[in-house]
Formats: C-alpha cells, structure tokens, sequence
C-alpha cells in the first residue's frame, strides 16, 4: 500500500490557511514524507481529474458554480473530506457579500471601485458564474472534519492532519479552537 | 443571617451538597465550583432564563430545567453535564450563530465574546444548520457605541441592565419572531432617544451587539489574553466609583464598573459616561516637553531645568517688585489632594502669593458662609442617602452633567420607591417624571427658594389645616409662577413638609450666584427639617469638579474678590483635566506679566497670553487620594498608567520649583504628603 493521497483545493478565501501550512516550516517535510500530495493550489491543475483520494482538503468558501462543482467532484473520490479554515467551515469574511444582492456586489467591485475607470463586470463562458451567496461547504457536501481559524494556526493543521493519517477523526480541544 | 436560613441537601453530579434554601440550582453549582455556562445570565441583573444555555437534568426528567431560574429544592438530583446536556446546548448555540451575523473575523469583539468563549467550551467546530442571512440594522449615531442588531442574540441584559441599574428604561424589546429586537424608546436611534449613555448595557452584552467606539480596531487593542486589569477608582466627578481599567500597551482600552446585585453602593457599580468613555477620549496631543513663547508670539520646546528655572525666576521677580499680593495660584478641582495640597503649600507659603484657589473656589464661598448658621459644624448630606429620601429637590442642579450616577439614584427613587421629586431651575437632568417642575431661569431661583422657605415656615405654623393657596402676604414671592405652577408649588410644601427624610440637592445655579443668600436659604430650608443623626445636614451640593470637596477643604477656595485680581501681576495655573479651562476660569487672564501653566495638555485657549507651559501627568497616570463629593470618604486611586515617556510626576515638579524659589515644605515623601492631606480634609471645620 502506498502513501495516502492528499489533495487540497482553493476556493473562496484568501490563502492564508495555506499559508499556515506552508508555516510548518521543517515539519512540513515530515509530513508530506508520509503522503502523496496529488493537487494542490501549486499544481495548478485545470481539469480537477482527481484520482481515489484518502483525504481531500478544501480552504475556502463555495463561492461560485466552479467550487460548487469541484466541492462534489471531491467529495465523490476522497474518503475523508476537511474543511480547512473560517471560510470553508462558516463561510468566513467572504459572507459579508451575502447580505447584499449579487448584482450589487460586482458592480461595486468592477465599476464603482474608486480606482476603477470604464470598469465592467467580466462575463465570459470560461468564468465561472458568482452564487448568490457564499456557502460553508457543509452547506454543499457532507464534510468530515473541520478545522476553524481564520487561519488555524500551523499546529492546528498539523494536528488534525497527522490524526487523520493515523487513522483518528480529530476532535479539536477547545484551546485550538477558534473563529479569528 | 445566612446561618439562619433554612438548608437543604441536594445532589449534584453525585456530590452532595448543603446549600440554602431558595437559591437557585446555577448559584450552588457556583457557591461549589460546579460549572454551569451561561449566557443570558449576569450576577448583577435579575434571572432571565432565556437562553436555555445552562440547562441541567433535574431528578431524570427527560426535559432540561434552566438552572438560573429553578430553586434547590430538598432531596434534589442535578446532573450538570453529560452527552445529552451538551449536545442541547450546543444545538442551542449554533441556532444563536445561524440566527445572525456572528462572524468571529470582522467583529471588533472577537476574542472578548462570551457567546465566542461558549462555542470554543462547547467545541463547536461547525454549525450544522444553515445562516439565515437575515439583515439588521445598525445604530451609530452615538459617540461612544455602535449597536450592531446583527450580532445581537436576544439576552435581554442590555434591557434588564438598562432598568434595573441605570433606571433608565429606554432599552426594550422591538418587533416579534425572526424580526425582534432590542430597541430604544419607540423605535428611536441611540441619538434621538432617552439615553443617557451610561453604557451600562455595553458592558454587560456578551456578544459585540453593543460596542464601544473607542479602542475597537484589533490592532490597536490588541489580545485580551495580554490586557492588564487595573482597579481604581474614578475621579471625575466625586462619587468616587470603583473602576477595572484593562490596559494594553500603554492605552486604556475599555473601563468597566464594578456591577453588583448587593446594595453596599445604592449605584451597584455603575459608570456613567464620564468614567466609562470620556476617560477614553483623546484630547489632542499630549504635552511632553516644555514650552516657552518667545517674543513673536511662537512656542518652542525648552528644556525641563531651564522651563521649571524661568518659572521661579519670573514669580521670584515679580514679587520682588511688586510683592506677593501680585502673585496668584489657581488649582482645579480636578486635581488630587497631594498635588493640591503641594501647589498650595508653593504658592501660598513659598511664593506668599496673594491669592491661592481653585477654579470652583468662588462657589464655596456661599456654602462656607452657610455652614457656619447653626453653630455648630454641620456634616454635608452624603450623596448615598438618596435611596432613604422620601422627598428630593433639586435646587438648580443638573446631576447629569455633575454627577451622572445620582440623576440615575434620582430617577430610580421615582420609579422604584414612587417618592416625589421636585425640580427648580435646570429640568435636563431629569425625564418628565419628576412631580413637581418649575422650570425658572437661573435668577430667579433664589426668590423661588425664598418663597419656598416661606411657605414652609407658614405651613408649619398650621400645620393642622392644610394650605391649599399661598397666602396674601407672600403672594409676590411666587409671583413669577404661572397659575397652574402655583397649585403645584404648593403640593410641592406639601410633600416636603409631609416628609421625613426629604434630601435637597444644591447645584451650581444656585451656589455660583453673586450673593449667598439663596445658598443660606436653601439650608435653612434644610434645617427646618431638622438634622439627620450625626448632625447631617439634609443637603447637598453638587460640586463642579471631581474633587471641589478636597480642594475646598484643604483652603483652596475663593476669599480674594474682584479687587485682589486688579493686583494681579502674574501667577501659575495647575491643571488636571484637559476640560479644566472649559470653564472660562481663565478668561481675564490676558494682561499678565506672567503666566506659568502646568498641564497634561497644551492650553489651546491660553496659547496667546501664557508664557510657559510645563507637562504633567494625568489623574490616571499617578496614585492620589481624592475626596468624596459629600467630604465623607477618601479614596485612593491607582496608577493606571505610565506618563508618557520624560514627563516628570507633580512631586516632582512643584519640588523643583520650590528648591528654585527658596521654600522647603515639610512632606517626606508623597505618601507623607497623601497622609497629611487627608488629615486636613478630615480636620477640616468651617470657620
């Protein structure tokens, strides 16, 4: 049996729970030693072709029908299933377009910026389209761990991730909890 | 008495307890270092049991009892804790973070969050149920909070704060259902209501639905885990209330009072907008180097030898030639009794200075002069008698501008206790409840005291027949009232005769008057009520600073006139509040041959005829004993922080300043100082 097969993905969100990873610093080797990273945000991997997956990782928000998708196409080929951060867990600082209508968020971001001139709201078949609101992605697939933080901090993920890999469903004690 | 009370035996997650009788299942966990989470819950407010958070199994039922709200009862069983009872309070929870907008990221009260701290106990890592989404409003239109509907979840503390400890009541539930919130008056903003800002209901909420506008950006207040708490007291006004400052990095970052259910302090622990926000308030930049104007009018730094060496130099000077009737030292009021006592001391025993007083001094002189009526010294009616008074006048008081916390103990006599409350001259202070108002202009106060006093002295004289006009002879006194007001001007002799303990309430309109004589009237008034025991006078005056009560009594008042200040050649100004001058104590200071000031602040208002300017600590900045509005109390405060870095402490200063000008005082040490201050203030008698 090989290593575990890991992929995480990048939704709505800003990275930083990747980032915070990234944080491990030496340990991080240790860690990837143990699995087979197959996708991550550096892959860059256009066609989401996942192969089966022992644990998929989605930082982020499901923000738009290309999460939306992928979200599914992941959950269908992992086995367990992580929520990484405030955003992919309560939807995070991205909620705050959910209480103004859809239209009124692109307009203010591509034509009313105040350093915009001549902006419009980019429509193309190859962008995909904004929900109407930013959702958890418990709201669109069933998720088997979460991880809040905005970012957990690099030992959260640490620990939720080793315990995964050994075969536990990590519960995190209330001193690494948190929402901010 | 609690030994006396009834006991019962109860058991508790196996143990077995003795706790009285009547309590509830929540306060004998507490009283065993059982814990229950709460929410909607707060020691010092009534029980609510709203929020369903502290929900206990009781005697196996399969329904979950609030343990606020249920009496112990004998031989009861009370689990606190098991799968069932977390599972129902987190359900519970998670319906309170799917109801609103509780985004730990973008809420400037995250990390100081109950409702936070009850999701991290009850690890609730994610909510199973979807956001509602819904919208609220929210209110900014004050200057020191920002109601966020949106994170509010319902609890009611605000509201049960806002009635039972403020008394206040404009805090109330708006709306039904999914729509309900917690609204001031009839649907009114923060602005245009009737609040009086206290901010009561800010300390109390859990969640950020009430927020302070000071020191909210997490990157200026930083992690609660590294505040420091400082308990103090407040000195702004004389009540002297007990404060917990959380300090950060050299900031105050909020002030809480000390909330409370028992009455030790009829106020139970409350701020008032003084000491909850203006203390947090930024007037400008601080003063942290001396200032010297030169010739041309500009101000240029100088330094501390050479600033504190002209002062000397240009008093010394301007004694010598024109001797020490020229010199004069103003105090305010807002300074504690060392330093008060410490500028005294330099200016009248160094100096010789002509005149030595405080910037309030002028309205002792009316009271002085009728402390000496009876004789006998007479005690100042203390400010905690309030909740005793069964009839309260104000007499050109506004308690809400003075002293913010007694219009509160006012308004909760009056909604509480039902007594009568009568108001002469300024009606801002109180809502539209008070029994008897009369609201007459300034001047004409004292023929409203004088007619008062009359009718008094007549009712007295029958009391048997109650009066129901004023009678001929005195008609003219209340003749500036209206028709109606003089019906009611006479219920109003009728409640204060028919009273036993009636309390009146002087304030400045009446006290800052030229002649004393409405001041002598108004305690006449008083003592013809008699004396409470311990020779208490039954009145009391609502002094303009936080502490005119030390300052008076340590001599620090008005005895010079109008004539002493044609003399005036130069002098020094000590500062303690950056409203000092707000006054215009300073106004005719203009032609001066010097003007040194001591300041925490640069004065603005004497950047055109000041001539040095020395820093200072502010109150919160240094230890001092200040006293209590009614002279009763002394309390010391702490030093909530650090001056800013090179401003030297008043000890200090004055020190310098009397080594330059060849006096020697007799302190130690500032504690020698303190003690003998407080001596004086205690010593005190009229003369």
């Amino acid at each position: 049996m090989g290593a575990p097969k890991v992929a995480t993905v990048w939704f709505e969100a800003c990275s930083g729970c990747h980032m915070s990873f990234l944080d491990l610093d030496e340990d991080l080797v240790s860690i990837l030693s143990k699995v087979e990273l197959t996708f991550s945000p550096i892959t860059d991997f256009k066609d989401y072709a996942f192969p089966e997956l022992d644990v998929g990782i989605i930082e982020g928000g499901i923000g738009n029908e290309e999460h939306w998708e992928v979200a599914h196409k992941l959950r269908k080929h992992c086995k367990i299933l992580v929520a990484w951060g405030d955003c992919a867990v309560f939807g995070g600082v991205n909620t705050l377009r959910n209480w103004i209508p859809k239209a009124e968020v692109l307009r203010r971001g591509y034509v009313e910026t105040e350093s915009t001139v001549n902006g419009v709201i980019p429509i193309h078949e190859e962008l995909p389209p904004l929900l109407d609101k930013v959702l958890p992605v418990n709201q669109v697939v069933q998720v088997d761990v979460h991880v809040p933080g905005c970012p957990p901090s690099p030992e959260v993920l640490a620990y939720s991730l080793v315990s995964i890999l050994q075969g536990r469903t990590p519960i995190l004690p209330n001193e690494m909890l948190h929402f901010d | 008495m609690e030994a006396e009370r009834k006991t019962v035996k109860i058991t508790m997650d196996e143990k077995e307890l003795v706790v009285p009788d009547g309590i509830t299942i929540l306060e004998a966990a507490q009283r065993n270092n059982i814990h229950i989470p709460t929410l909607c819950h707060h020691p010092a407010l009534s029980n609510w049991g709203g929020c369903r958070m502290c929900v206990v199994e009781v005697d196996g039922s399969p329904k979950l009892a609030a343990s606020c709200v249920l009496p112990v009862r004998e031989g009861m069983e009370v689990v606190t804790t098991n799968e069932r009872i977390v599972a129902s309070r987190r359900t519970v929870l998670e319906f309170l973070f799917a109801e609103r907008n509780h985004n730990c990221m973008f809420c400037p009260q995250s990390g100081d969050c109950e409702l936070q701290k009850l999701a991290y106990e009850l690890g609730m890592d994610h909510l199973t149920v979807s956001f509602s989404f819904n919208s609220f409003p929210t209110d900014v239109t004050s200057e020191h909070m920002i109601i966020d509907h949106n994170r509010c979840i319902l609890c009611g503390r605000c509201v049960r704060a806002c009635a039972e400890i403020a008394g206040t009541y404009v805090l109330s539930f708006h709306n039904r259902g999914p729509r309900n919130l917690v609204g001031l008056d009839l649907h009114a903003s923060r602005e245009e209501s009737t609040c009086y800002g206290c901010g009561v209901c800010l300390q109390v909420c859990p969640t950020g639905a009430i927020t302070n506008r000071y020191r909210t950006h997490y990157a200026v207040k930083g992690h609660v885990k590294d505040w420091k708490a400082k308990e103090s007291l407040c000195p702004e006004c004389g009540l002297l209330c007990p404060t917990t400052s959380h300090v950060h990095d050299h900031m105050v970052i909020k002030v809480e009072g000390k909330l409370s259910a028992d009455k030790e302090r009829p106020d139970r622990g409350q701020l008032c907008y003084k000491g909850r926000f203006e203390t947090l308030k930024s007037e400008g930049k601080r003063l942290v180097q001396p200032m010297v104007r030169e010739k041309d009018g500009t101000w240029k730094e100088e330094t501390w030898d050479h600033a504190l060496a002209l002062v000397a130099e240009r008093l010394k000077s301007i004694r010598r030639a024109k001797g020490g009737e020229a010199l004069f030292g103003l105090a305010s009021g807002s300074l504690s009794n060392e330093e008060l006592l410490l500028f005294r001391d330099l200016m009248a025993k160094g100096c010789s200075a002509g005149y030595v007083g405080s910037f309030d001094g002028h309205h002792f002189k009316a009271v002085s002069k009728a402390w000496e009526l009876k004789g006998e010294p007479l005690k100042e009616a203390s400010w905690k008698m309030i909740p005793e008074a069964d009839f309260i006048l104000l007499l050109g008081a506004n308690p809400y501008k003075t002293q913010p916390i007694l219009s509160t103990l006012v308004r909760r006599s009056i909604l509480e206790r039902g007594i009568p409350v009568a108001l002469a001259g300024d009606m801002e202070c109180m809502p539209p409840f008070a029994a008897f108002q009369f609201p007459v202009k300034d001047e004409k106060l004292p023929l409203l005291i004088k007619a008062f006093r009359a009718e008094v002295t007549a009712a007295g004289k029958k009391i048997s027949q109650k009066s129901k006009r004023p009678s001929q002879s005195r008609e003219g006194a209340v003749a500036g009232l209206a028709k109606g007001a003089k019906k009611s001007f006479m219920e109003m002799v009728a409640a204060f005769v028919h009273s036993t303990h009636p309390l009146i309430l002087v304030g400045e309109a009446v006290t800052g008057l030229k002649s004393p004589s409405a001041f002598q009237d108004a305690v006449k008034l008083a003592l013809s009520k008699g004396l409470d025991s311990g020779n208490v006078l039954r009145l009391m005056v609502l002094k303009p600073y936080g502490n005119s009560a030390g300052a008076w009594k340590l001599g620090l008042s008005s005895n010079g006139g109008s004539k002493a200040k044609d003399l005036w050649k130069g002098g020094l100004l000590c500062l303690g509040h950056p409203k000092d001058l707000d006054s215009g104590v300073a106004a005719d200071l203009g032609n001066l041959d010097f003007l040194g000031v001591i300041s925490p602040y640069f004065p603005e208002t004497l950047a055109h005829c000041a001539h040095v300017v020395i820093p200072k600590p502010l109150g919160m900045e240094s230890h001092g004993s200040y006293t209590s509005l009614d002279g009763w109390e002394t309390g010391y405060t702490e030093k909530v922080l650090d001056p800013p870095e090179g401003v030297k402490d008043s000890w200090e200063t004055l020190n310098i300043l009397a080594d330059q000008i060849g006096f020697r005082h007799k302190f130690k040490t500032w504690e020698d100082l303190s003690k003998k201050a407080v001596k004086a203030i205690k010593s005190w008698r009229p003369a």
